[in-house]
């Protein structure tokens, strides 16, 4: 199998691998980086508990290729908190009980994150929407729902949400 | 009541903080030293067939891989996944017939993923290229997939000990006939004015709990062998693994984890006695098996399907007369949970109504679908669909308002609960009826869409349930609890109970706050190891709230009786006399005399005697309250469900518009979680009436083994929801509770069938009511409207 070398600026710190093509953005955070926020539900893109942020664009890292990230920015659950300090999109989750088992969490605050990034007032028609490739099987959604209109009644000022510079991990 | 603090309160959850960042740990997430990897070869191709050859070389020689073991190479002992059979006494176990007939791997494959050999590798990579080189061949068998077809004669029988492959029975010993009930069912039916009657098929649904089943196991230079494993019933599964190896249970060691979600699928084990047998092959060795999502779907229990005939006698004036009922339900390949959901099915029935005369038979057979176990609701949302459905047949029939005939012959305080002799302690079955009626618009709406015209047609439904808090008398409903004081006033509570997602931890932890007199803050609640904590039987049956509740509340008041003691020694006031309140202990007739909990705690851990005087400071000694509980009662919960519908009459599409839960739970401690609750129920019972089945090919393989093919409830396609919270104590619950974590998806399955018989005047036998289904019905039947139907 072949190898490529790659740089992965995930939550803030660049990572520089060398991963087999045909290693999934999934697998390489959770078992080469240890970053297990990150769940695995299916595999095959239909659950979104894998979700994280490219860029601002949420993907199912169970679909990605590693090797075709080279040089993106990488966020997940755990790089929305600063040291156990909550970010607005979790800490709504928290306030309204939409967190039960918690296994879809996780990605249910990165497909939010991304919602609100392109539509920092959506409707709950909308919201509804968006969450259409995250299954929960706890809630029956309704908290959810809720924790994500409080989510966009509560997010900070859009500069908040730049990229900041990267300090670079050699692994 | 109105004294409580805690109580009552959306106190914050223990665990969501954890959950939000992905700093929980669940059982995939762990990472130790030196660890393997596990990969259990399934049978894909044959839901039944014997293996002819098994050759482990190829796989043993294929690079990274550190061992292959088949079915020679461990115990020979088999299991049974399940632990009912632990939680009855030996004699009701030699009654039921509960037998050990799965083993680690199989010769005979019984159902389609049944566990041939194992593969422990340095990767899951290798361990998956490994798989691969196993050579198996096998000699088909006739596929079974209904009892009709596995009881026939000259059947392959599935084991000696169950002839005709009839898994389970009502036993004749417990209930004459086969039958649990009494009173003369034939001649009250043969006196019946109107009787209604039909056979219904209830699906096969499937948990579909977020996390997919993941285990470590490692075993230790003591020979110690260690699971870590996301069980809902961690002691029991401790037990169950001792026995199969032959270890004494303190080599064997349970570490719960965090959980992603249960709903019954986790009640029991999985795929712990072949994580172990693996790590029983590489001792000082960790082994993790991942199972994957396709592959839990086939391996792990899902809902007991079936046949379900009933028939209900009714007096012209609506009073009922007789009911006979009789599941007959498709086992998987194994004996797991056989006897259960048989049983329940017909006890959530005995439990409903005043039927002056009732028969139900319940029967298990062995089939080659996949297992079938413990799932969220234990056979009650069967008995829903089809009895709620019979109601409203016969209430349509005499032309009885479903909510009053509901209102008035539902069984309430002093009648007989699911189980004879023991009575319902309490019941607001009649405010949930009430306010969910009101919050639904049911008397204009029944009204309104008796008579409709046009395509879309709407409209509502109700239905009702009762459950269980716990299953005492049934089976054993034991919980230990140990709480300490530590020196600076704060609490530590050990209870062996899992928190499945619910937020139990975090009611309990309420409880016990509440009990002590201590700030919710300074109370912590741990989950604890198997050797830690001490006995708990689980998380099943919605008892932990009720049961471990109770438990938890007891051994506070133990360790607040000591610390009374020693309080009314130093106040000199009799301990009867003394209360606390945010850790001060006071004199209730003179709240200024008093005393800090601290004095006494830290006097008690930092115990001097005065060096100048030898006099002893306080009272030596750390504070702990201990209970070994067990429960007295299972205050049944009950539930109204309303739901409005709209049928589209020329797809055969049912759009649920709004579903409202209105559940009588005794007290919610946390009326966040139990709203919670209600609402997840809804999601699952909408999926049972409505959508989800597994569905299997002629060869017993799954069609649909996943979230694109299966289908379950999305956010889209959620109604408006109503979640209705009773409150009316129950006398023995903790500070009044009962349960609600099964409940919420059990009365929404006839709710919603209900609602359709009223929007288009038929009723559907199969669930899940699919479109193919109401355009079926409406083919052959024609819509009616409901006001046409009334016969007497």
């Amino acid at each position: 199998m072949k190898n490529r070398d790659i740089t992965l600026h995930i939550n803030g710190e660049a990572y520089k691998l060398n991963v087999a093509v045909n290693r999934t953005l999934l697998d390489v955070l959770r078992d080469e980086l240890g970053m297990t926020e990150t769940k695995y539900g299916c595999g095959t893109g239909e659950c979104g508990a894998c979700t994280v942020l490219v860029e601002d664009k949420a993907v199912n890292s169970c679909l990605t290729l590693a090797a075709t990230m080279d040089g993106k920015r990488i966020t997940t659950a755990a790089g929305r908190a600063d040291f156990g300090r909550l970010d607005h999109i979790q800490q709504a989750f928290v306030d309204e009980a939409a967190i039960q088992c918690g296994y879809c969490t996780p990605g249910m605050v990165m497909k939010t994150a991304s919602l609100l990034a392109k539509n920092p007032d959506p409707s709950e028609a909308e919201i509804r929407h968006a969450l259409e490739g995250n299954i929960c099987r706890c809630t029956g959604y309704e908290k959810i729902v809720k924790a994500v209109k409080k989510a966009a009644q509560t997010m900070p000022g859009r500069a908040a949400a730049q990229a900041q510079p990267c300090k670079e991990v050699v692994q | 009541m109105s004294e409580q603090t805690i109580v009552g309160t959306n106190a914050p959850r223990v665990d969501v903080r954890d959950k939000a960042t992905g700093q929980a740990q669940y059982a995939a997430d762990i990472q130790l030293p030196g660890m393997l990897y596990g990969k259990v070869v399934r049978c894909w191709e044959h839901a039944h067939a014997r293996v002819k050859r098994l050759d482990l070389s190829a796989a043993a020689a294929s690079p990274g891989v550190v061992r292959v073991i088949g079915p020679k190479d461990v115990t020979a002992k088999r299991y049974n996944s399940s632990v009912l059979d632990l939680m009855v006494s030996e004699s009701m176990h030699d009654m039921l017939g509960d037998i050990d007939d799965q083993p680690i791997f199989t010769e005979h494959v019984k159902f389609q993923g049944d566990a041939i050999c194992g593969i422990i590798a340095r990767s899951e990579e290798a361990a998956e290229r490994a798989a691969a080189k196993i050579v198996v061949e096998y000699e088909p068998l006739p596929v079974y997939l209904t009892a009709e077809a596995s009881r026939a004669p000259g059947a392959v029988q599935f084991t000696p000990e169950k002839p005709g492959n009839l898994a389970f029975q009502l036993p004749e010993a417990m209930f004459p006939n086969h039958a649990l009930g009494g009173g003369d069912v034939e001649g009250a039916m043969r006196d019946a004015d109107v009787v209604v009657e039909d056979a219904f098929y209830v699906p096969k649904q499937k948990q579909c709990q977020m996390e997919p089943h993941a285990y470590v196991a490692k075993v230790d230079s003591g020979g110690r062998l260690t699971c870590w494993t996301s069980s809902q019933m961690p002691k029991l599964v401790q037990r169950k693994l001792a026995k199969l190896f032959d270890l004494p249970m303190n080599l064997m060691k349970i570490v719960p984890t965090v959980i992603g979600g249960g709903f019954g699928t986790r009640l029991g084990m999985i795929s712990e006695p072949q994580a172990c047998a693996m790590a029983l092959a590489v001792p000082g060795h960790p082994v993790k098996l991942q199972t994957l999502r396709e592959e839990d779907w086939v391996i792990s229990p899902s809902r007991h399907p079936g046949k379900y005939w009933m028939r209900i006698g009714f007096k012209r004036d609506g009073t009922p007369v007789a009911c006979d009922a009789r599941f007959e339900n498709y086992k998987g390949g194994y004996y797991l949970d056989a006897s259960g959901t048989a049983f329940t099915a017909g006890a959530w029935l005995g439990g409903m109504y005043r039927f002056p005369a009732l028969r139900y038979r319940g029967e298990s057979y062995f089939t080659n679908q996949g297992l079938t176990g413990a799932y969220r609701g234990y056979g009650n949302p069967q008995t829903n669909f089809v009895l709620e459905q019979l109601i409203d047949r016969g209430c349509a029939e005499l032309g009885a308002d479903p909510v009053e005939w509901r209102k008035k012959w539902h069984k309430g305080v002093g009648d007989d609960g699911w189980c004879p002799g023991v009575t319902y302690p309490s019941c607001a079955l009649d405010e949930c009826l009430d306010r969910g009626a009101a919050a639904i618009g049911w008397t204009e709406k029944r009204r309104k869409y008796a008579k409709q015209e046009g395509t879309i047609r709407r409209g509502v439904g109700v239905a009702v349930m009762n459950h269980t808090s716990g299953a005492m008398p049934m089976l054993l409903e034991h919980t230990a609890c140990t709480v300490k004081l530590n020196e600076d006033a704060t609490a530590e509570v050990l209870f062996a109970c899992s928190d499945m997602g619910q937020g139990s931890h975090t009611a309990l932890k309420q409880i016990a706050a509440e009990t002590l007199g201590f700030p919710f803050e300074h109370v912590q609640l741990s989950g604890g190891t198997s050797d830690v904590a001490g006995f708990d039987i689980g998380a099943h049956a919605s008892r932990t709230i009720y049961v471990g509740g109770a438990a938890v509340k007891k051994a506070c008041e133990e360790a607040k009786r000591q610390l009374f003691e020693r309080a009314s020694l130093q106040l000199g006031v009799p301990a009867d006399q003394l209360d606390i309140r945010n850790k001060r202990i006071f004199v209730k007739a003179d709240p200024a005399r008093g005393i800090e909990a601290e004095a006494i705690t830290r006097a008690g851990v930092y115990h001097f005697v005065d060096p100048m005087t030898g006099e002893p400071g306080g009272v030596p000694g750390q504070i702990q309250g201990y209970v070994s509980f067990f429960a007295p009662h299972n205050s049944p919960p009950f539930g109204a469900s309303f739901a409005e519908v709209e049928v589209d009459t020329e797809t055969g599409e049912v759009r649920v518009i709004e579903l409202v839960n209105a559940h009588d739970i005794g007290r919610a401690i946390n009326p966040a979680a139990v709203e919670g609750q209600l609402e997840g129920g809804i999601q699952q019972g909408l999926g049972f009436v409505l959508s989800e089945e597994i569905d299997y090919d002629a060869k017993g393989r799954v069609q649909n083994n996943s979230f694109t093919d299966y289908k379950m409830f999305g956010p889209e396609d959620m109604p408006k929801i109503t979640t209705i919270l009773v409150e009316d104590a129950d006398p023995i619950g903790p500070f009044g509770a009962k349960s609600v974590g099964e409940s919420g998806l059990v009365s929404p399955v006839g709710a919603v069938a209900n609602a359709i018989f009223h929007a288009i005047g038929i009723q559907f036998t199969e669930a899940p009511i699919t479109p193919e289904k109401v355009l079926k019905g409406i083919l052959e039947k024609g819509v009616r409207d409901y006001g046409t139907l009334r016969r007497s």
